[in-house]
């Protein structure tokens, strides 16, 4: 017992000679936290940071606005491209905002879709997407074939709008 | 595709189009950025271009109607 002791602090200031501190009072192991003062962020929630708007002095601000708002917002050709990497899709209609035309705001719609299945995540993406493409919200509807067929067979009010009026179908695998 | 080319850049587009289609309101930074799905620093840019040539000026009120048609 008494060799044990010996040993002990034997291993002590050989320790201490090594590490060349005192032991005598250990090191806190964690530092004490230190009270962050959180800055806040520069314009964070965008409450005092400046907008920006166009300027209607502007040279040509009469036709640039015809030239972009008279332009098809989004490629047709990508839109279907995307539409079939979101799922089982067998219907794609675009109208409203798509179609270029004086009043979108008349037509209920801007996207229809009708399919067996969509990966919400990839469907979300794609919203994403066209939203960012045609600078404003995207109005879309999508229906079960179920759903759509009987709703086509009763002559529902919403569908009939949908495809009596200006519409185009980019994915068309139900033959309607 | 057209324009894309026309303009030189997606990002630039994406501007013109979200801007004109949300005309008498304002935007931040970060707002047009979110909306875009385009890099803070390309937008930002955009932006002071605009600024310099006159198309773009500072606002300062949310949805501030700078066009009375």
């Amino acid at each position: 017992m008494n060799s044990k002791m010996v040993k002990a602090k034997h291993k002590k200031t050989k320790v201490k000679k090594r590490k060349r501190v005192s032991l005598a009072r250990p090191r806190r192991k964690t530092k004490r936290p230190t009270r962050r003062v959180t800055k806040p962020a520069k314009h964070a929630s965008g409450v005092g940071a400046p907008r920006y708007v166009l300027n209607r002095d502007f040279q040509f601000i009469q036709e640039l606005r015809d030239l972009i708002l008279k332009s098809s917002p989004a490629e047709k050709s990508e839109i279907a491209e995307r539409l079939q990497r979101i799922g089982r899709v067998k219907l794609a209609v675009i109208s409203g905002i798509f179609l270029n035309k004086e009043n979108p705001e008349t037509l209920a719609t801007d996207l229809f879709i009708v399919a067996d299945y969509i990966d919400r995540r990839k469907f979300q993406v794609f919203i994403k997407y066209l939203e960012a493409e045609t600078g404003g919200e995207v109005r879309f509807v999508i229906m079960e074939k179920e759903e759509f067929q009987y709703r086509l067979s009763m002559f529902d009010r919403f569908v009939r709008v949908l495809l009596e009026g200006p519409h185009e179908k980019l994915i068309n695998r139900l033959g309607v | 595709m057209v324009l894309e080319t026309l303009f030189g850049s997606r990002a630039r587009l994406r501007l013109l189009k979200f801007l004109f289609r949300n005309y008498p309101n304002g935007y931040t930074v970060s707002e047009i950025t979110k909306h875009l799905q385009e890099d803070r620093n390309i937008v930002k840019k955009e932006i002071e271009n605009f600024i310099q040539i006159g198309l773009l000026v500072r606002g300062s009120k949310a949805g501030k109607k700078i066009i009375e048609q």
